[in-house]
């Protein structure tokens, strides 16, 4: 779709993992995934139910904590899981109750400290990085208004105004959050929306928590966003129920959009609408990519809207990223060969072609030896990414001709 | 083509708080055997509300203001709830769009499967003793009516041959037992050996105990009599050998000897010889059982016994039993037809009286009159019922039910929509802003539902007709004997037992089917382990349990990712060319049906809109909607805007004038706000409801977006073709 020109990196996953309890075992939900996201492109992540897709988004957001790995968003980690250091800490320990040499010992002891620091580290960062933004966005505004009132000298009104103004925006700095500017919206619209508040409510809830008082300015926001988003003042006043699919898919878009995001994680808006709602709402976050220059990770597993949606493709599979690359690459030279039984799956308005589609299977264990080679993510051409060892690397490469 | 199902102007409405919604408006459909039909629409359209009224489950709101569901010489939409009890599920199956909805929580698997099986045989059985003793006592009056010949020597002969079939079955039906068991021992018997030989991990012992206890049920001494003794020597070697086995450490698997395999596949051998056998005909062998009940059947050939017993039963009972049913039968269908030439001037007479004026108890009392005379002229026993004389009462109870209900409530309605308007205006008139709607007028055209009681006698009138004429040429001996083997499949379903086991190796096997893996682990669960695709097949294998005719999917792979999606897909293709069924397949996915569909029917706000082949309507759509649901998906090579249909659907309280889909519809003429279009024919397959085909329209083209990817497809097909 668009070209994305400048590099900055927005958000960086980096060996993320989320493991939750089951019984007496963990499941592997999301297993070391990593990928970044460019300021302004659409970030597609595919995968059949179960994969951990969905768990990813979340994770990001922070509504699981993370097991291990991290999350950077603007530079600064926002999420940390400490499962990692911890396994480092616990193998050197072992070893050092079994060694003598004192140089090696001295070796292992300084892997512990080390680790231990970065536990600290982590939990700092996973749980204080809002604090550390709002002190410095607090200190910033604080420094702005100080200039402000030095520009103005003289002309006692104007600073009283301005040191009014000042307060009131420090307070609000101080209520502000990194998180926000990652926004999500949900699956399903009807369980997303409270059915007992109207809509100005709901759109409204995002700027009342982060300190915003002022009613008349928030009214505003509100009619603004809901004309970006298709729906008219009137609906301000209603309940979520009296709304179809697509308007109710829309009022959670709005709600995310409020808060002016950077980042919006859309966690499969289209899946439950019907065919001609979803390119409604395909056509309107789009509209708004463009005109608030939103960044988007887009969560499907319907991969015709993917492609058409999305500048860049992972397609996981049971919490393993197993292929990355941009969409248009992605589709030409599938490698990984899940890829290619996605792909083979994808239902198209053709008879002709639907009766000669066949479906290629995928079986993890049939398709690929990992006994002796263990596999990681190889980078076959500029951009493209694909889970593999050594033999399978190879034979990729010869695939695409290199 | 042979019709399975046939809608025939279906309108449904829903009663709301609002008024009366109007679901499906006036549709007409057929489905062919062994074809599948797919109904594609919005939510709300009335893709599922049709497909509910095939089965019979609306909801209680629901008004069915008219039309007709045929299937089998029946109108659903009038049968009883006991006789439509007996087709749903039955005959007519649905796969519901919500597998963890559709599934019991807190009920395992298996008998989830199961439990349809063994309810459906109680039903079974109990109505078959019911329609053999009933039909056999009609016969037995019919024949000493007709005095075919001495009534003591009648009512022994009924009484004979009631026994002896009866008798005959439960033999017949050990036999199958013992058959199943060898076959299913068979099978077992390869894939055990086969897993073993390629090292693959299986339960051993488990395995072996199935073996073991189906060498027990292997007894029957028609058919396992000459093989006893060889078979007497493998169970103790499979029970030491089960006992002794150890199995691998975690993850390994133990090796099974190679001596003990051979025994396996010798004991395999045998079973096919058993399985080979010649069949025993258990329908002679019953009387002939009966008359020398000290005879060792044992000692003859197989074949022979079955000729010996049919000219033993031919010669000392059937032939002759067969010459007074004849008889019986004969006599019972010539008072029929005196019966029914007596009554069809009484039924003109009688739909005379219906075009003119009556009230409602003269026209209950005139119902009833002719009703019991319609029910005198049929001829009870024909085996072939006649379901247009059978639902005769009913039928017409309804319609002047449904005629007078309609008279009483229209001028209330009137009245309500009078005062309502009245209101509205009155604080219009005032000034004031009403924010509320005046709900619409639901007035009923009492012509019409006069017409619909009359086509009742018109129907009646037809059918005896024709039933009067074809009355010359009837061979009553070969009814006779159609009536013989009526009695003997009635007398089967009274025998046929489904035990649990029985049912649960049938459940097994039909899991096995839908491919879900390990289905004997699988039977014992619960839904919530199973993933949704998964769910998904156990919902397809509930709807199969019965074997029905046709299968309705409402929605099946919705709630269903891509991959799985594409399985489910290929098992209902798959189970449709195996099972010759025919299936309606609704969802909202064009992409979907492509490959499933060999008719597509195209719904919008309750009307079918456009209606073809496959073919015809991916390749050369030709109304509006279809072009707007065709463009409005992306597919692989979509670049541009996607062409996304603007508003929301109409309520359908409020029905549009005209064309429902003018209001989104950028391609609308101006009569399409003011005239529903008619059925505009494409071709001998393909119709479609717009003016846009209409010789006097200006010619519109459809969208580019469409334009190009049919050209992309037919450029795509001719390379590959």
């Amino acid at each position: 779709m668009n070209n994305v020109n400048n590099n900055e990196t927005l958000l960086r996953v980096e060996h993320l993992c989320q493991y939750f309890k089951m019984g007496d075992s963990e499941l592997k939900a999301v297993d070391d995934v990593s990928f970044e996201i460019k300021r302004g492109e659409v970030f597609g992540l595919v995968g059949e139910s179960g994969c951990g897709k969905t768990t990813t988004g979340r994770t990001i957001i922070k509504v699981y904590d993370a097991t291990s790995g991290s999350v950077y968003f603007k530079g600064q980690r926002i999420c940390a899981g400490t499962r990692s250091y911890k396994d480092a800490i616990k193998a050197a320990r072992k070893e050092l109750s079994s060694t003598t040499d004192s140089a090696r010992r001295a070796e292992l002891e300084k892997v512990i400290s080390e680790n231990s620091e970065e536990i600290k580290k982590a939990k700092f960062d996973h749980n204080h990085s809002d604090e550390e933004y709002a002190k410095h966005l607090a200190d910033e505004t604080a420094h702005e208004y100080d200039e402000k009132i030095a520009t103005a000298g003289s002309d006692a009104a104007k600073v009283a105004e301005l040191e009014r103004e000042k307060r009131e925006q420090i307070r609000v700095a101080k209520k502000s959050k990194l998180i926000t500017q990652i926004q999500m919206i949900f699956q399903d619209p009807i369980a997303s929306l409270n059915p007992r508040m109207t809509v100005r409510e709901i759109i409204a809830e995002g700027l009342i928590i982060n300190g915003i008082r002022d009613k008349e300015y928030i009214d505003q926001k509100v009619y603004e966003i809901l004309e970006l988003v298709g729906l008219v003042r009137e609906h301000a006043g209603r309940y979520p129920h009296e709304f179809s699919g697509g308007q109710r898919q829309r009022i959670g878009i709005a709600r995310a959009v409020i808060m002016n995001p950077d980042l919006l994680i859309a966690d499969e808006p289209i899946s439950a609408l019907d065919v001609s709602i979803q390119a409604q709402v395909i056509n309107l976050l789009n509209e708004l990519r463009d005109r608030l220059g939103l960044t988007i990770l887009f969560i499907a597993h319907d991969l015709s809207v993917v492609k058409y949606f999305s500048d860049r493709i992972g397609v996981m599979y049971f919490g393993k990223m197993v292929e990355l690359a941009s969409s248009d690459e992605l589709f030409a030279h599938p490698l990984h060969p899940y890829t290619r039984s996605l792909l083979s799956a994808i239902p198209l308005p053709d008879p002709h072609a639907e009766k000669r589609r066949t479906r290629i299977t995928y079986n993890s264990i049939a398709a690929h030896d990992y006994s002796v080679l263990k596999p990681s993510m190889r980078e076959i051409l500029p951009g493209h990414f694909v889970y593999c060892n050594d033999p399978e690397e190879e034979r990729y490469k010869k695939e695409l001709g290199l | 083509m042979d019709k399975i199902l046939e809608v025939k102007n279906l309108k449904i409405s829903f009663r709301t708080q609002n008024g009366t919604l109007k679901a499906v408006r006036n549709i007409s459909f057929d489905l062919e055997r062994g074809k599948t039909l797919a109904i594609v629409g919005e939510s709300g359209s009335g893709k599922s509300v049709t497909s509910k009224a095939i089965l019979g489950i609306l909801a209680g709101n629901s008004i069915t203001e008219g039309g007709e569901i045929l299937f089998d010489g029946m109108d659903l939409l009038k049968i009883p709830e006991d006789e439509m009890c007996r087709i749903r599920g039955d005959r007519i199956s649905m796969i519901f769009q919500d597998p963890l909805s559709a599934l019991n929580p807190v009920v395992r698997i298996g008998r989830q499967i199961t439990e349809a099986m063994l309810l459906k045989n109680r039903g079974t059985r109990r109505a078959g003793r019911r329609d053999f003793n009933d039909t056999l006592a009609l016969l037995k009056k019919n024949m000493i009516d007709a005095k075919a010949a001495p009534e003591s020597k009648i009512t022994e002969m009924c009484k004979t041959f009631d026994n002896f079939c009866i008798e005959a079955i439960k033999l017949e039906n050990n036999y199958d037992l013992a058959l199943g068991a060898a076959e299913g021992m068979a099978k077992d018997i390869t894939d055990f050996v086969f897993m073993a030989e390629n090292n693959q991990k299986q339960d051993v012992k488990e395995e072996l105990a199935e073996i073991l206890k189906e060498l027990k049920e292997l007894k029957d001494p028609l058919l396992t009599h000459k093989y006893d003794a060889r078979l007497a020597k493998y169970p103790p070697i499979i029970s030491r050998y089960r006992a002794g086995y150890r199995e691998g450490k975690k993850g390994t698997v133990a090796p099974i000897a190679r001596d003990f395999l051979d025994t396996l596949n010798e004991l395999g051998g045998v079973l096919k010889e058993i399985i080979d056998e010649t069949r025993v005909n258990f329908f002679r062998i019953g009387y002939f059982k009966m008359k020398n009940p000290n005879e060792d059947l044992t000692k003859y050939d197989i074949a022979e016994l079955n000729e010996k017993a049919l000219e033993f039963l031919n010669r000392d009972f059937m032939n002759e039993f067969i010459g007074y049913a004849a008889k019986g039968i004969e006599y019972s269908a010539a008072n029929a037809l005196a019966a029914k030439k007596d009554v069809l001037p009484k039924l003109r007479t009688a739909r005379e009286f219906y075009l003119g004026a009556f009230t409602r108890s003269e026209a209950e009392a005139k119902a009833k009159e002719i009703a019991v005379e319609v029910e005198k002229s049929i001829d009870r026993l024909e085996v072939n019922k006649d379901s247009v004389a059978y639902t005769f009462k009913t039928g017409l109870l309804s319609e002047i039910n449904k005629y007078f209900n309609a008279q009483k409530k229209n001028p209330k309605e009137e009245a309500r929509f009078a005062k309502q308007s009245a209101k509205r205006e009155k604080l219009v008139a005032k000034g004031k802003t009403v924010d509320w709607q005046v709900i619409p007028k639901n007035v009923y055209d009492l012509d019409e539902l006069k017409q619909d009681i009359v086509s009742v006698f018109d129907r009646m009138i037809e059918n005896y007709e024709t039933r009067i004429a074809e009355a010359a040429n009837v061979d009553y001996h070969a009814r006779a004997v159609a009536m013989i083997d009526f009695f003997r499949d009635k007398a089967s379903q009274v025998v046929y037992k489904v035990t649990k086991r029985m049912a649960k190796e049938k459940a097994i096997g039909l899991m096995e089917e839908v491919g879900i893996p390990e289905p004997r682990t699988r039977f014992r669960q619960y839904p919530f382990e199973f993933s949704g695709g998964m769910r998904q097949r156990i919902v397809i294998a509930i709807a199969l349990a019965a074997d029905p005719e046709i299968l309705i999917c409402d929605e099946p792979t919705t709630a269903l990712d891509v991959t799985i999606q594409a399985q489910i897909l290929e098992l209902i293709n798959n189970l449709k060319e195996e099972r010759k069924l025919s299936v309606i397949f609704i969802t909202h996915d064009l992409g979907v049906v492509a490959n499933m569909a060999d008719d597509i029917a195209v719904m919008y706000a309750g009307k079918i809109i456009e209606y073809g082949t496959a073919d015809d309507i991916f390749y050369e759509p030709r109304h509006p909607y279809t072009w707007a649901l065709l463009s409005s998906m992306p597919d692989l090579d979509t670049k541009e805007k996607l062409d996304a249909i603007p508003g929301t659907p109409p309520n359908m309280i409020y029905p549009p004038k005209g064309d429902a889909f003018a209001d989104r519809n950028k391609y609308a003429l101006k009569i399409d706000f003011e005239m529903e279009p008619p059925q505009f024919p494409v071709s001998e397959t393909h119709w479609a409801a717009t003016w846009l085909l209409h010789p006097d329209a200006p010619k519109i083209d459809p969208p580019k977006a469409i334009v190009d990817r049919i050209e992309r497809m037919k450029k795509a097909g001719g390379e590959t073709a």
